[in-house]
């Protein structure tokens, strides 16, 4: 019969010689199974034992059972390690191989634009308006101080239903219905939505499309905030070394009235062939909200003053991502929808 | 409009402002130059003629000219055979580049040789005449071109609706003047010269009929004209505005049109019944030949300038063939009238006709331009026509324009711009323009803006005008910024809230599309969804006449397009307004329900579609989830456009809120598109209305048991009645229950299913026994067992 010290040796040895967990386990059970270790079986005598001896081998037997699991620890650990070590050579895959396609959806490269338009002037304190876009004449025309045989009409060339309704031509009825909602300024409003002029569909223009129009109401606002304001925006979507312009133009519902350009993205300013020599690209228009249609809105002109713009969501979004027919944006091709 | 740089340099001291820079001032006082095109005639040489005979074997008929360039002769081949011998041309020696971009070289053209070129009007971005060679009336052979013709510089420019007083050489000069500060070398209001008896008068008489029509008529007698061509410095100036030179009585009238932006025009005096005018409604059927060789009928919505007998033009669109100034008229009646603008425009717009006249006068005129237009031209006839300028017009002006003023608190200007402008700055720029500033008592000002000014009427308009001068650059850009004692609470929009449904739809592989809301009504028609329908009156073209009453239409519309492009599977989605027409009638305003609708490709088997079916009410369900609403119950329904079969009306908290089916195989088929698709329409204001914010559960502290069932019924009994009644047995200590099987077969009786659930049973404040769950089966199958005659498979 073997003494514990001696079966201590042996375990080390084949724990020393052992290549895997599974080996580590066969041994854990040879020597430290509960019936038939041969730990165990080193104390299967041990009742005929006197006392003095029998403290003596339990001792032993003990130090033993615990030298062994120490050991078996340290090979574990050891194994282990050499494992993580070598991982670079046992588990390298290829990582060129493509993943499969996640066939995720997409949203519209307007609703993204518009978004993003309203998230720029909502940090602005500007709130989203929303109204019909089947109008009545009044709203659409009149309150916007573009009376019948107004010589400006023909830029708001629209589609009637009869010849008190139509289809607006811009979302500036909204502005004057939200005036006459919120009744009493401060008022910091944005109206994104769809509108529809009777133009033939071309690369440039579609007989509907969406505009984002904005309207502030307050007292003493300047031709310089709303040059700021446009800037803000202009800077927050495309970057802080676009600048603005405002060039004099003619609308109705403002005066003074302006164009807005935004300085060209590709050369600065200077003229090159995306802006057409220019420098400069037409985004809007925009202006000192006129007294009669603050009126029609039922503001007090004495008391408040305003400025208002509008764009489309399409030319921005062009602008933007450098697409050159606002027809894609309508024709739900997947082939367009799916590079945004 | 199209301008001349040069034409400008009449009217003011251009030195040291190039063409560019003049565009450059002009659009940024509100002029919009659009294009500026660059005319260098430096490198054309002017030739003479010495000899010109037909080329002996070319096909095309082709002339041989031996041209004189200044000490040298160049044989030159041309087609147009107007450069006979004698005649000065223009000449583009070999090796230059023409205006319009031509590279000429030597040649050989059938055996002959060819140098250079003789250039046309066109050919030389001098104007649109491209039927033969440019004739000039001087210059010496060997000089450059440029010393009779200056080189070209022509802007594109687009003038507002409300300048039409810019719609002259004229007026764009005196926004340049005053945008550069310079001064303009030409008064408003020329001169009359009319001096011959009789007064003129006397020898026409001028009616009109129609005062709200036509506010002024005023009718020049101009005698012993001598028709013949125009000098070459105005048929070029006409030509590079795009007009073609006529006569010179036609050309001055063209000519002071471009000049002052009134429209004139010259009547042969002799061939004017009476000789009377009267400015009268068309009366129906009456007909007229008008100078484009055009016969037109007219109505009575139309204004038409009559003899004693018959119309003889068309109020500011345009004249009548027969009253028409030609070689061999003597005298004239030279109109200049002011007509109505909607008027013209309405006319202009039946006949189809748009003349550079009836885009003036559409814009209102001022009635005082008449004038200025009238004795300009007059002028004009007598120093290149040679006739008799009679004194005394007929003038009919019943309603003189009335003189406008306009108080202005000069403090305004710097309110309203957000900088300072000095008060004399201010005061300058408004003189410059030809206001009269007159400063009161009060440090207010009165202002008089010049007669052609209608556009200018309250305060902000004159500092429109001080601002758009001084320069907007000149305005810093700031944030407004105001203490306020009020506001409203931010929400977020419709839109923003619903991004939390697209989120669920591009997951599930949805692409979002934007489609028109005009659609064809007849189609709408076809598909029986048409009871509501909005149909606009004046549709561009039968494919965009009606508003949609439905997503799904345009969806389908788009899985076809993509179709074609080859894909199969095709999942959208769209959300927009549908449009439906209240009951009451169409002229009122029609309910614009929002909606969201998605649509996606559902095989081709009936098993596949039922399958597609279930996927989409998953993606129906997780959006309404995402938004925070109630969950959906789906009740058996027939709808247009869905499937009898497999159509299921979504009912969330009672209210229903759309369909979702596969769509009817003839739906599919009218739209083109082969195979199964199922979709979904709702509308979302109610369900964004229905929305709770999620409130937190405590998690759950004891473990959940699992069971699984499979239930035997007849084929006539929902899953939906065995979920159902499931719930109902349960009672609380059952947390869920799903269904993941169905099946047909041996092991199940004819006409019958099997239908396997899983249940979650869980208490919050125990770990459920064995025996506990066992119990509540036995009640859940007794239930099924009564109610719907339920076996249970193991």
């Amino acid at each position: 019969m073997i003494d514990a010290s001696a079966l201590v040796s042996q375990a080390l040895a084949a724990i020393g010689k052992a290549q895997s967990p599974a080996d580590l386990d066969r041994i854990e059970i040879e020597y430290l199974g509960r019936k038939s270790g041969h730990v165990s079986r080193l104390l299967s005598n041990i009742g005929a034992l006197p006392a003095a001896e029998k403290a003596a081998l339990g001792k032993a037997a003990n130090e033993a059972k615990r030298d062994i699991e120490d050991a078996l620890a340290t090979r574990r650990a050891e194994l282990e390690a050499g494992r993580l070590a070598d991982l670079a050579e046992t588990e390298a895959i290829d990582i060129t191989f493509p993943g499969p396609a996640l066939g995720r959806g997409h949203i519209h490269v307007l609703t993204q634009v518009r978004r993003q338009i309203e998230t720029v002037l909502e940090s602005l304190g500007y709130q989203v308006e929303l109204g019909p876009e089947v109008e009545t004449e009044w709203f659409n025309f009149e309150a916007l101080n573009i009376t019948a045989g107004h010589p400006a009409r023909e830029n708001w060339d629209s589609f009637y239903f009869s010849p008190e309704l139509l289809l607006r031509a811009h979302t500036s009825p909204v502005q004057i219905r939200a005036m006459q909602r919120i009744k009493e300024p401060p008022i910091y409003i944005i109206t994104p939505g769809r509108c529809y002029r009777r133009d033939a569909p071309e690369a440039t223009r579609l007989p509907y499309f969406s505009q984002v129009e904005g309207l502030a109401v307050d007292k003493g606002l300047t031709v310089g905030d709303m040059k700021g304001t446009l800037l803000y925006m202009i800077q927050s979507l495309y970057g802080s070394d676009r600048k603005v312009r405002v060039r004099p133009s003619y609308f109705p519902f403002t005066e003074p009235s302006f164009e807005f350009d935004v300085s060209c993205g590709i050369c600065g300013g200077v003229g090159c062939k995306s802006c057409r020599h220019k420098g400069w690209l037409e985004v809007g228009g925009c202006g000192m909200v006129h007294p009669q249609v603050l009126r029609n809105g039922g503001i007090d002109p004495g008391q408040w003053n305003g400025y208002a713009w509008g764009f489309g969501i399409e030319r921005m979004a062009m602008l933007k991502h450098d697409v050159d027919d606002i027809r894609l944006f309508y024709e739900s091709d997947l082939r367009f929808l799916e590079q945004f | 409009m199209r301008i001349s740089y040069e034409w400008l340099s009449d009217f003011l001291d251009l030195s040291g402002v190039t063409p560019k820079d003049a565009a450059d001032v002009l659009t940024r006082l509100g002029v919009e130059v659009e294009s500026l095109t660059l005319v260098d005639l430096s490198q054309i040489v002017i030739g003479k003629v010495l000899e010109q005979k037909p080329h002996p074997k070319s096909r095309n008929p082709l002339w041989i000219h031996q041209v004189d360039v200044g000490g040298r002769v160049m044989q030159i081949i041309a087609g147009a055979p107007n450069a006979v011998p004698g005649t000065v041309v223009p000449v583009a020696l070999p090796g230059t580049t023409v205006p319009n971009g031509k590279l000429v070289k030597d040649m050989n053209i059938a055996g002959e040789k060819a140098s250079g070129m003789l250039a046309s009007a066109a050919e030389l971005m001098l104007g649109d005449d491209h039927s033969g060679i440019l004739i000039l009336d001087r210059g010496t052979p060997g000089e450059p071109l440029t010393s009779v013709i200056p080189s070209q510089a022509i802007m594109e420019a687009e003038i507002t609706s409300n300048r039409p007083d810019c719609m002259g050489h004229l007026g764009v000069a005196r926004e340049l003047a005053a945008g550069l500060d310079r001064p303009l070398k030409r008064d408003f209001m020329p001169a009359f010269t009319g001096t011959a008896d009789p007064p003129g008068r006397d020898l026409v008489k001028v009616a009109i009929d129609e005062p709200d029509l036509c506010r002024r008529y005023i009718g020049g007698v101009i005698k012993d004209v001598r028709v013949g061509p125009s000098p070459d410095w105005m048929q070029r100036r006409l030509r590079a505005c795009g007009v073609r030179p006529i006569n010179n009585i036609v050309d001055i009238t063209n000519y002071v049109l471009l000049e002052y932006a009134q429209p004139l025009h010259a009547f042969d005096l002799n061939k004017l019944e009476g000789p009377e005018i009267h400015v009268r409604r068309a009366r129906a059927k009456e007909k007229l030949l008008c100078l484009d060789g055009v016969e037109r009928e007219l109505t009575a919505e139309m204004l038409a300038i009559a003899d004693a007998n018959r119309p003889v033009a068309i109020a500011g669109v345009i004249g009548g063939a027969d009253s028409a100034v030609t070689p061999e008229s003597t005298d004239i009646l030279l109109e200049s009238a002011n007509f109505n603008g909607s008027s013209v425009r309405q006319t202009a717009r039946s006949l189809g006709l748009r003349t550079e006249a009836s885009a003036r006068f559409e814009r209102a005129l001022p009635p005082e331009l008449a004038l200025a237009g009238a004795r300009r031209a007059a002028a004009l006839i007598a120093e290149l026509a040679g006739g008799q300028v009679h004194r005394e017009w007929a003038d009919v002006y019943p309603r003189p324009q009335e003189p406008v003023r306009v108080n202005l608190r000069p403090a305004l200007i710097d309110e309203v711009l957000g900088t300072h402008v000095p008060l004399e700055d201010a005061e300058s720029i408004l003189k410059r323009l030809n206001f009269h500033v007159k400063v009161q008592g009060g440090g207010e000002w009165d202002v008089l803006p010049p007669v052609f000014r209608l556009d200018v009427s309250i305060p902000e308009d004159l500092v429109e005008e001080v601002g758009r001068i001084y320069g907007y650059d000149r305005v810093p850009p700031t944030l407004p910024g105001r203490r306020h004692d009020r506001w409203t609470p931010i929400g977020p929009s419709i839109d923003r809230r619903l991004d939390d449904a697209r989120e669920v739809l591009a997951g599930a592989g949805y692409t979002e599309t934007w489609n028109p809301a005009l659609v064809s009504g007849r189609k709408l028609e076809d598909l029986r969804i048409a009871a509501h329908a909005m149909r606009v009156t004046n549709a561009l073209s039968d494919d965009m006449d009606t508003l949609r009453t439905s997503l799904l239409p345009s969806l389908l519309g788009a899985v076809a397009v993509n179709r074609d492009h080859g894909r199969v599977d095709v999942r959208l989605y769209e959300i927009a307004s549908a449009y439906l027409a209240r009951v009451g009638g169409k002229s009122t305003q029609p309910e614009e329900p929002l909606r969201l609708a998605a649509v996606a490709s559902a095989g081709t088997s009936a098993d596949q579609g039922r399958k597609a079916f279930y996927g989409l009410k998953s993606v129906l369900d997780a959006c309404t989830a995402a938004l925070s609403a109630p969950a959906s119950t789906y009740q058996r329904a027939a709808a247009q456009l869905y499937h009898p079969g497999r159509c299921a009306a979504v009912v969330i908290d009672g209210r229903q809120l759309g369909y979702l089916g596969e769509l009817h195989p003839s739906v599919t088929t009218s739209a083109k598109v082969e195979g199964r698709m199922v979709a979904f329409e709702i509308d979302v204001e109610p369900l964004l209305a229905i929305a709770r914010i999620s409130r937190a559960q405590p998690l759950p502290r004891f473990p959940a048991v699992e069971r699984d069932v499979a239930v035997v019924v007849e084929e006539t009994v929902a899953a939906g009645a065995i979920l159902a009644a499931i719930k109902e047995s349960a009672g609380e200590l059952l947390e869920h229950v799903g269904a993941f099987d169905e099946y047909r077969g041996t092991q199940v009786p004819d006409g019958h299913k099997s239908i396997a659930f899983t249940l979650t049973f869980r208490s919050p404040e125990r770990t459920l026994t064995d025996a506990e769950v066992d119990r509540v089966m036995s009640e859940i199958k007794l239930g099924l067992e009564k109610r719907h005659r339920a076996r249970f498979r193991e």
